[in-house]
C-alpha cells in the first residue's frame, strides 16, 4: 500500500487512528511502570534462602510483618517523612516569592533568563551537584567561612545537610508549577482587587493564595516524592542519617534479601498514595 | 460645586508612544459621561488614570475637588467595571460582590444585605452561590456591575462593559445601565468605540482620537456638528463634500460632512441633478448612493422603507438637495493628507 492509499484508509477510521497512535504508549507505561511496581508487590511477600542466598517464591508476609512492627523502620520512615516534610516546606517558602517575582514583576526578558537560571541546575549530573553541596558543608567549605565569623558552624554532614541539599535539588520542580500558577492569575484580578479597597497584602491573601493553592500542592508533591525515595543524597552528606531509600539499597546489594528491600520500598509508596489522595480533592493534580 | 472627575494636563506616554497628550476634562457630578474612540486612542488610558492603574507622565487627576494623582486605587472613591468584568473565580458570586465590603471591614450581616441588594439591582437576584463560571456572559457583566456599586462609588468607570456581549444582550443592558445611572444618580464615565452606544446613553461625549479629544458635546452636538472629517466618519456615517460639490448644493464654499438622512432626493424645487449608481436595502431604510452629473463625487442618501411605493433603482435620474442648516462645515486640517 501506498501511502497514500494508506492514509485514505486510515481517514474514515477514527478508532483505529486511535488505537495506532495510543497502543506503543499504554504498552511502554504498562510495561515500565505497572508491571514492574507489581513485580515488586509480589516480590515483597516472597523469601530469601538463608544458605543461597537466591530468592524463593514461597509465600510469606514476614518481611511486610517485619517492616510494619520493629523499631528501625518505625525511626527511619518518621525520619524520612519528617526530612520530605522540611524539605517541601523550605521549597514552598523559597519558591512563592521567587515564582512570584518571575510572572509577576520580572519584565519579559528577565522573566526569560529567570527561567533559564531555575531550570539550568536540572541540566547537570544529580552526582555533581551532591557532591557540591558535600564541599560547600564540609568543615572547610564555603557555608563555614561564611557563618564562622557569627561564631556558627557548619551543620556538616547530617541531617541539616540533607534537608539543605534535597531542598536546593527540588527547587526548580518546585518553582515551575508554582510560576506557571502566578502567570495564570490574570493582572486584570490584581487591578480588580486594588480598584474594590484591597491593598497588596490583603490581595496577594485572599485572591492570589487562593488562586496558587493547587499549583503550590502540583509543586509540593515533586518536593516531597523525590525525597522520599532518595538514598544517594543521605549517602554523600548525610553522614550516619539513614533514610528508606538507604535501607532498601542495604538489602539489595549488600544484604542480598530482595524481598525484604521490596517489602520496604512499600512504605514510601504507601505514603505517596495516601498523598496523592489526600490532595486529590483539591484540585492540584489537574495543575501539573 | 466641584467637577466629579477634573483632569489637568494628563499625559502619557509609553516610551516614544504618547497615549494620551496633556488632557483637560471636567466631568460633572450625576453626568453619564462617554469617552468614544477607536483603539489607541487613549481612551482607556485616561480611564485607568483616573482608576489608579496608570500613573500619569504628567498632569493632576482630581476626584470631587481632591488631588488624588498620588493615590493608589483601593484609596480612590470610584469603582471599575472591567471589560473582561475580573471575577474572582474562586469565589461565589456573592462573595465577589460582597468582596469590597469585607475588604473595608463591614459586618457580616449588613455585608450580606448589601451584597443581596446590589444583586437585586442588577437583576441578579437568587445567583448567590453560582460561580462565575457557571455564569453567562451577559450574568458575569451584572456581576461585576454589582461588585462596584456596592461600594457605593461617587463615580463607576466601565471600560467597554458591553464589548463581549452579542447585539440583542448590548441593547437591553444599555438600557439597564442608563436606568441604573438614574437609580444611582452617581457619575458614570463609559469607554466604547462603538458610536451607537456613546450616542444612546451618554449626557456627553469625548471622541478621542491619538490621544487627545477632537470633540466634546452632547450626543446632538457630536453627531450633528461633527467638527472635522475623523468625528463624521467615525460617529456615524456622512457623506463629505468637498467646496465644490458644497458650492454646487448651495451650501458655501468650504468642505462640509451631511448625514445621509438630512439628503432629500426628488425635493420639489431645485437640487442639483444625478443618477443613482446604487440602492442598498437595509429593511428599515434604503441607502441610495447617487453620482452628482458633472462633479466626479458621490453622495449617500437614506429613504425609509415604505414598501413598493418609494423603491428606486440603479439608473434612475434624481435631484439631490441639501437644506443648508443641516450640513455641517469641517475645520480645515492642515495636517491632513
Amino acid at each position: 500500500m501506498t501511502t497514500r492509499s494508506v492514509s485514505a484508509f486510515l481517514a474514515p477510521r477514527r478508532r483505529l487512528q486511535l488505537a495506532g497512535l495510543l497502543t506503543p504508549p499504554v504498552l511502554w507505561l504498562g510495561l515500565v511502570y505497572v508491571v514492574a511496581l507489581a513485580a515488586l508487590l509480589v516480590t515483597a511477600f516472597w523469601t530469601v534462602d538463608e544458605l543461597t542466598g537466591q530468592v524463593q517464591i514461597e509465600w510469606t508476609t514476614d518481611n511486610v510483618v517485619e517492616v510494619l512492627t520493629e523499631a528501625l523502620y518505625r525511626t527511619v520512615t518518621l525520619r524520612t517523612l519528617g526530612i520530605a516534610v522540611l524539605v517541601t516546606v523550605l521549597d514552598i517558602i523559597v519558591a512563592v516569592p521567587v515564582a512570584f517575582f518571575m510572572a509577576k514583576i520580572a519584565r519579559p526578558r528577565m522573566r526569560h533568563l529567570l527561567v533559564i537560571a531555575v531550570l539550568a541546575p536540572l541540566w547537570a549530573s544529580y552526582l555533581v551537584k551532591v557532591y557540591a553541596w558535600r564541599a560547600l558543608l564540609s568543615s572547610e567549605g564555603l557555608i563555614e567561612w561564611a557563618v564562622s565569623p557569627f561564631g556558627l558552624d557548619t551543620p556538616g554532614y547530617g541531617i541539616v545537610g540533607v534537608v539543605l541539599t534535597l531542598s536546593y535539588l527540588w527547587l526548580p520542580y518546585v518553582i515551575m508549577p508554582i510560576y506557571a500558577g502566578f502567570d495564570r492569575v490574570p493582572d486584570r484580578l490584581l487591578e480588580a482587587s486594588a480598584d474594590l479597597g484591597a491593598k497588596g497584602w490583603t490581595t496577594l491573601i485572599a485572591v492570589v493564595m487562593p488562586m496558587i493553592r493547587p499549583a503550590i500542592i502540583a509543586g509540593s508533591i515533586f518536593a516531597f516524592s523525590l525525597s522520599l525515595g532518595d538514598y544517594i543524597t543521605t549517602g554523600i552528606v548525610g553522614g550516619t542519617t539513614q533514610m528508606l531509600g538507604n535501607l532498601v539499597y542495604a538489602n539489595v546489594g549488600a544484604a542480598n534479601n530482595l524481598p525484604l528491600a521490596a517489602a520496604i520500598s512499600l512504605i514510601p509508596i504507601g505514603i505517596i498514595l495516601l498523598y496523592l489522595a489526600a490532595v486529590r480533592r483539591t484540585g492540584a493534580l489537574r495543575s501539573l | 460645586m466641584d467637577s466629579a472627575i477634573r483632569l489637568r494636563g494628563l499625559h502619557k506616554r509609553y516610551g516614544d508612544t504618547i497615549a494620551v497628550a496633556d488632557l483637560d476634562l471636567d466631568i460633572e457630578p450625576g453626568e453619564f459621561f462617554s469617552m468614544l474612540g477607536p483603539s489607541g486612542s487613549g481612551k482607556t488610558t485616561v480611564l485607568r488614570c483616573i482608576a489608579g492603574f496608570e500613573q500619569p507622565t504628567r498632569g493632576t487627576v482630581a476626584l470631587f475637588g481632591t488631588d488624588v494623582t498620588a493615590l493608589a486605587p483601593f484609596a480612590r472613591p470610584v469603582n471599575t467595571v472591567f471589560q473582561d468584568y475580573a471575577l474572582f473565580p474562586h469565589l461565589s458570586v456573592i462573595a465577589n460582590v460582597e468582596y469590597g465590603l469585607r475588604v473595608a471591614g463591614v459586618g457580616r450581616k449588613e455585608r450580606r444585605a448589601r451584597a443581596e441588594e446590589a444583586l437585586g439591582q442588577v437583576r441578579l437576584a437568587g445567583f448567590e452561590a453560582r460561580r462565575p463560571h457557571e455564569l453567562s456572559g451577559g450574568q458575569r457583566q451584572r456581576v461585576a456591575l454589582a461588585r462596584a456599586i456596592v461600594l457605593r462609588p461617587q463615580a463607576l468607570l466601565l471600560d467597554e462593559p458591553l464589548g463581549a456581549l452579542d447585539l440583542k444582550l448590548r441593547e437591553q443592558m444599555q438600557v439597564e445601565l442608563k436606568e441604573l445611572q438614574r437609580a444611582l444618580g452617581i457619575t458614570f464615565v463609559f469607554v466604547t468605540h462603538d458610536q451607537d452606544e456613546a450616542l444612546t446613553l451618554s449626557d456627553r461625549v469625548a471622541v478621542f482620537d491619538a490621544g487627545e479629544v477632537v470633540q466634546l458635546g452632547t450626543p446632538r452636538d457630536v453627531y450633528d456638528h461633527p467638527r472635522n472629517r475623523f468625528i463624521a466618519s467615525f460617529v456615524g456615517s456622512s457623506t463629505l463634500l468637498e467646496p465644490a460639490v458644497s458650492a454646487a448644493l448651495g451650501l458655501g464654499s468650504q468642505a462640509m460632512a451631511v448625514r445621509p438622512e438630512r439628503v432629500t432626493l426628488d425635493a420639489a424645487t431645485g437640487g442639483v441633478p444625478g443618477t443613482i449608481a446604487e440602492v442598498i436595502y437595509t429593511g428599515p431604510e434604503h441607502r441610495i448612493v447617487v453620482d452628482l452629473d458633472g462633479l466626479g463625487a458621490r453622495i449617500t442618501a437614506l429613504e425609509p422603507n415604505m414598501g413598493a411605493q418609494n423603491s428606486r433603482s440603479r439608473g434612475d435620474r434624481v435631484t439631490v438637495s441639501v437644506e443648508p442648516a443641516a450640513a455641517a462645515p469641517l475645520e480645515a486640517e492642515p495636517d491632513a493628507a
